[in-house]
C-alpha cells in the first residue's frame, strides 16, 4: 500500500514526464504564434484551426489515400505551409501590417478560423470524432516512477528536433535572419534590402508548418474533431507565460504549461484541466504581463 | 449622417411597431425579439470596442450573467421579474467594472487574450457549477410577469422588448454626444493626448467595460423575457465573435452601423441555423472580405460615398 | 522674476540609462522660454515629466506653487498646463471640432454642465483664431501636416492654459508657416499672458521669439541665458557641432 506522500511523489514525476511530452508540442505551437506576433503585431486567432486543418490533411492522406506516413507528413507540412503563406499573400498583405490595423488583422484571422472549421465540418470528415493512428507503438518505458509510451518518447524527441532545426534556421540562415530582422525593425530591414512582404509570407508559411507538425505529433493522443483547434489556447498560454515576444520563452512556457496541465489533472481533477489555461492566462497578464522572458513593457515614445 | 441615422432608426422602430399586430406568425415575432436583443448586444460591444477602442472579447459572458441571474432569481426565489432583470444588469456591470479595473493597463493583444480567457472561464462556470446553473444541461427560465401581465408568448413579450430597445438606443445616442462619449473616443484615438487633455483614461476604460457589460446583462434580461430555456453551449466565444462581426460589418464606432450589423447578421444566423457548417464558412468569408475591402464597415462605406458626393 | 514653473534637481532614469541629470530651470510668467539641445539631450523627457508620463527618481517640479510630481497625468490639464507632442498626437479619427471640444470638457468640470451650444461656439471661436474653421467637420487625420500641427495648438488652447508646452512646433513646417507660428506665439504671450515653454530645433524661431534659452546636452544643463549669449556660447556650439567647430 502506498502512503500519501509516495502517491504525490509518483504524481509529480508522472506529471513532469507526461508534461514534458505534451509541453514540447505546446512549445511548437507557441513558437508558431510568437513568430507571427513579432512580425504582424497581432495574435493569430486562426492558429488553432490551422493546427486542426493540418491534422485532418494528414489524416486524409494516411487513412483515406493510404499514403505512407513517411510521405504523408512532408506533404501535410508542405500543404499547410503553402496555404498559410497564401493567406498572408491574398488577405493580410492587402489589409496591411501597421499597428493601426492590428484590429483588422485579428478579425481577418478570426474569419480564417471560421472558414477552416466550416470547411472541415462540411467535408463530412469532421462530423465524427476520429482517431489518428499512433506510429511508434504502445510499448512503455519507465523513468523513475513515471511511465511513458514509446510514442510519447518519440514525440518528445521529434518535437525537440524540430525546435533545434528551427532555431538553427532562424539564427544561422539568411532567410531566418531576415525574418528576425523584420520582426525587430521592419523599416531598417527594408532599408537593408530585405523584401518585407516575401519574408512575412514565409513567416506565415513557417508558422503554419509548425502548427501542422504539432498537430501531427499530438493527434494520436487526442480525439480529432473539428473543434480540436481549442488546444491552441494552451499554445497561447505558453506564449504568454514565456513573454509574448520571446522564442526561448515560448519553449520554456510550453514545457511549463504542459507540466502544469498534467499536474492539475493528477492533483485536482480532469474537469479542472479545461479551465486551467484560462486561469493561467488571466493571472499572468494581470500580474506580470511580460511573462518570464519578455522585455519590460515598452512605453510609447511621445 | 447623424440626422440620417436618426431617421433610419425612427422609421425602423415605427415600422416594427406597426407590423406587430399584423404578423400572426409566432416565429416572426420571436425573430423580432431576438433581433432586438442582438441590437442591444451590438450597441454595448460597440461602446467598448468601437467607441473606446478596447478589444474586449468577453461580451457574451456578461449576457450569460444577465440571463442566469434573471432566471435563478425568478425561478428559485420568486423575485419579481423586473427586479431580477435589474439585478442581472447590476451584477453584469459590476463584474465588467472589475474586469476593466484589472485590464486597463493591458495593450490590445494582451487585453484581447485575457478577456477571451475570462469569457471561456465563465462558460466553464456556466457548464460546471451544477448547483447554481444546473450545469451542462442548461436551465429552464420561468415565464415572466411584467406589470401584472403574464408573458406567455413572443407576442406578449414584444412590446416590452421593443420599448426597452428604443430606450437603450436613445440612451446610447445621448451617450455619444456627451462628455463621457468624447472621453471614450479620445482614449481610442490617443491615450497620451487624452491624458494631456485632462481625460482620466483609466476611469474611462473602466466605465466603458462596465457599461458594455451592463448592456449585455440587459440583453440577457430581455432574452429571459421571451425564452424558456438557456443552454451554456450558446454562451461561448463563437457567440461573442458573432457580436464582433455585427459591429465590424456595421462599422466600428457607429450606432446605426451597430444596429444594421445586428439586423443583417442576426438574420443571416437565423436563416442558416439549419446548416451550421455553411454558417461558419459564410461568417468567416464575410469577416475576411470586409477586412480586406470595407475595413470601416457599412457605415464607413456610406460615409465615404456621402463625402465623395457632397 | 515671477516664476510660474520651477524645476529643481530633476533626474530621470530608464533602467540603466540616465536621460536627465540634476536639471534645474525656472520659467518666468508671461515669457517665452526655449529648451534646446542636440537630439537625445533629454528635452522631451523633461516635458514628459511635467506631463507626468514619466516619474523622476529625484528632484521637484512646481507649477504656481503646486507640486506636480504628486499628481497623475490627467490632473495636469486642469491646473492650466497644456501641451503639444513631438510626433503629433491628434485624435485623428474624430472631427477637428471634436478635438477642440475634448479640451473644453475639462474646464466644464466643477462648473455647471456646459450647454452644448455654448461649448460648440467657443470651440468654433478657437478654430477661427487658428484659421481652421473651414475644416471643423473633417476628420483630423485628413488635414495636411501644417494644419495638423495648428490643430494640436488649437486643441491645447481650448484648455485656456496658463502654461503652454510646445514640443518642436516648427518641425516640418515651411518658412511661411514658421512665420505664422512666430506671430501666433508672440500674440499669445502679449495679448493673453500665456507662458510658453518650447522645445525646438529650428533656431531661427528660437532666436526670434525667446526671452530666455536653456540648453541641454546629454541630460545636463550646459548653458542658460539670453538668445544673444547662447548664440555665441562655446559650450553650446560644441554640443551641437562637436569640438572642432568650437575652436
Amino acid at each position: 500500500m502506498m502512503g500519501d506522500w509516495q502517491v504525490y511523489w509518483l504524481f509529480l514525476q508522472q506529471g513532469i514526464a507526461s508534461g514534458l511530452v505534451t509541453g514540447s508540442i505546446y512549445a511548437l505551437l507557441a513558437i508558431a504564434i510568437v513568430i507571427i506576433f513579432k512580425t504582424t503585431d497581432a495574435p493569430n486567432f486562426a492558429a488553432g484551426e490551422i493546427f486542426m486543418a493540418g491534422a485532418y490533411i494528414a489524416l486524409y492522406l494516411v487513412i483515406f489515400s493510404q499514403i505512407a506516413y513517411v510521405i504523408a507528413v512532408p506533404v501535410t507540412l508542405g500543404v499547410t505551409f503553402i496555404l498559410s503563406a497564401l493567406f498572408y499573400r491574398v488577405v493580410l498583405r492587402r489589409i496591411g501590417v501597421s499597428p493601426a490595423v492590428a484590429v483588422n488583422v485579428v478579425i481577418a484571422t478570426l474569419g480564417l478560423s471560421f472558414v477552416l472549421k466550416g470547411i472541415v465540418r462540411n467535408t463530412g470528415f469532421g462530423d465524427v470524432p476520429r482517431s489518428f493512428p499512433a506510429v511508434f507503438g504502445a510499448d512503455t518505458i519507465q523513468i523513475g516512477d513515471a511511465v511513458l509510451t514509446m510514442q510519447d518518447v518519440a514525440v518528445f524527441a521529434l518535437a525537440l528536433l524540430a525546435m533545434v532545426i528551427f532555431f538553427v534556421f532562424f539564427n544561422y540562415t539568411r532567410t531566418g535572419r531576415a525574418m528576425r530582422a523584420v520582426g525587430m525593425n521592419p523599416r531598417a530591414a527594408a532599408l537593408v534590402g530585405i523584401d518585407l512582404h516575401r519574408t512575412r509570407m514565409l513567416i506565415w508559411g513557417l508558422s503554419g508548418l509548425l502548427s501542422a507538425l504539432a498537430a501531427i505529433l499530438i493527434a494520436p493522443k487526442i480525439l480529432m474533431t473539428a473543434d480540436m483547434g481549442i488546444v491552441v489556447i494552451l499554445g497561447f498560454a505558453a506564449a504568454i507565460v514565456g513573454g509574448f515576444t520571446s522564442l526561448p520563452g515560448a519553449v520554456v512556457g510550453g514545457l511549463i504549461i504542459g507540466i502544469v496541465e498534467n499536474l492539475v489533472g493528477l492533483f485536482v481533477s480532469t474537469r479542472a484541466i479545461v479551465v486551467a489555461p484560462f486561469i493561467v492566462i488571466m493571472l499572468v497578464l494581470a500580474v506580470r504581463p511580460q511573462g518570464l522572458f519578455g522585455g519590460p513593457t515598452v512605453i510609447k515614445k511621445v | 449622417m447623424t440626422r440620417a441615422s436618426y431617421i433610419v432608426v425612427a422609421v425602423l422602430a415605427g415600422g416594427l411597431l406597426v407590423l406587430l399586430p399584423l404578423l400572426g406568425s409566432g416565429y416572426i415575432v420571436y425573430l423580432a425579439n431576438l433581433m432586438l436583443v442582438y441590437i442591444v448586444l451590438a450597441l454595448g460591444l460597440n461602446i467598448l470596442i468601437g467607441e473606446t477602442g478596447q478589444f474586449g472579447l468577453a461580451h457574451v459572458a456578461f449576457y450569460g450573467i444577465g440571463i442566469y441571474t434573471t432566471a435563478i432569481l425568478t425561478g428559485r426565489f420568486d423575485v419579481p421579474f423586473l427586479v431580477a432583470a435589474a439585478a442581472g444588469v447590476l451584477l453584469a456591470g459590476s463584474i465588467g467594472l472589475l474586469l476593466g479595473y484589472v485590464s486597463f493597463r493591458m495593450r490590445d493583444i494582451y487585453l484581447a487574450l485575457s478577456t477571451f480567457a475570462f469569457g471561456e472561464a465563465m462558460q466553464w462556470v456556466y457548464r460546471s457549477w451544477d448547483a447554481v446553473t444546473n450545469g451542462p444541461n442548461g436551465m429552464r427560465i420561468k415565464p415572466a410577469e411584467l406589470f401584472g401581465a403574464r408573458i406567455a408568448t413572443d407576442h406578449d413579450a414584444y412590446p416590452f422588448i421593443l420599448t426597452a430597445t428604443i430606450i437603450i438606443i436613445a440612451a446610447t445616442v445621448w451617450l455619444r454626444g456627451s462628455r463621457l462619449g468624447r472621453a471614450f473616443r479620445a482614449v481610442r484615438e490617443s491615450e497620451p493626448a487624452a491624458l494631456a487633455m485632462g481625460v482620466d483614461v483609466r476611469r474611462a476604460k473602466v466605465i466603458a467595460f462596465a457599461l458594455s457589460a451592463a448592456y449585455a446583462g440587459a440583453a440577457g434580461g430581455m432574452f429571459a423575457t421571451f425564452s424558456s430555456f438557456i443552454h451554456p453551449d450558446s454562451l461561448g466565444f463563437t457567440e461573442t465573435i458573432l457580436v464582433v462581426t455585427m459591429i465590424v460589418v456595421g462599422g466600428l464606432g457607429s450606432i446605426s452601423g451597430a444596429i444594421v450589423g445586428a439586423l443583417v447578421l442576426g438574420a443571416v444566423q437565423e436563416l442558416l441555423r439549419q446548416a451550421p457548417s455553411y454558417q461558419e464558412i459564410i461568417y468567416g468569408v464575410i469577416l475576411i472580405l470586409f477586412m480586406m475591402y470595407l475595413p470601416k464597415g457599412l457605415a464607413g462605406a456610406v460615409g465615404n460615398l456621402a463625402r465623395r458626393a457632397g | 522674476m515671477d516664476p510660474i514653473l520651477t524645476i529643481d534637481g530633476l533626474t530621470v532614469r530608464f533602467g540603466g540609462l540616465t536621460a536627465v541629470s540634476n536639471f534645474s530651470m525656472t520659467v518666468a510668467r508671461g515669457s517665452i522660454h526655449a529648451l534646446i539641445g542636440p537630439n537625445g539631450a533629454g528635452k522631451s523627457t523633461v516635458f514628459n515629466c511635467i506631463s507626468r508620463f514619466y516619474s523622476p527618481v529625484a528632484g521637484t517640479c512646481r507649477f504656481d506653487g503646486t507640486d506636480l510630481l504628486s499628481l497623475p497625468p490627467h490632473r495636469i490639464a486642469e491646473l492650466g498646463i497644456a501641451r503639444t507632442f513631438q510626433n503629433l498626437e491628434l485624435f485623428g479619427g474624430i472631427s477637428v471640432l471634436e478635438n477642440v471640444l475634448v479640451g473644453l470638457d475639462v474646464r466644464g468640470r466643477g462648473h455647471r454642465a456646459r450647454r452644448t451650444k455654448e461649448a460648440r461656439e467657443e470651440a468654433e471661436a478657437i478654430l477661427e483664431q487658428t484659421g481652421l474653421i473651414e475644416f471643423k467637420d473633417e476628420p483630423a487625420s485628413s488635414l495636411d501636416f501644417g494644419r495638423q500641427k495648428q490643430l494640436e495648438v488649437a486643441r491645447a488652447l481650448a484648455l485656456r492654459p496658463k502654461l503652454l508646452l510646445l514640443d518642436e512646433p516648427a518641425a516640418g513646417l515651411r518658412n511661411r508657416e514658421i512665420a505664422a507660428l512666430d506671430r501666433l506665439l508672440v500674440d499669445l504671450t502679449k495679448r493673453e499672458g500665456i507662458t510658453i515653454l518650447l522645445v525646438e530645433h529650428v533656431m531661427q524661431l528660437v532666436m526670434s521669439i525667446s526671452d530666455r534659452i536653456t540648453v541641454l546636452s546629454f541630460g545636463q544643463k550646459i548653458a542658460e541665458g539670453l538668445p544673444a549669449d547662447i548664440r555665441t556660447n562655446p559650450a553650446v556650439i560644441e554640443a551641437y557641432l562637436g569640438r572642432e567647430a568650437a575652436c
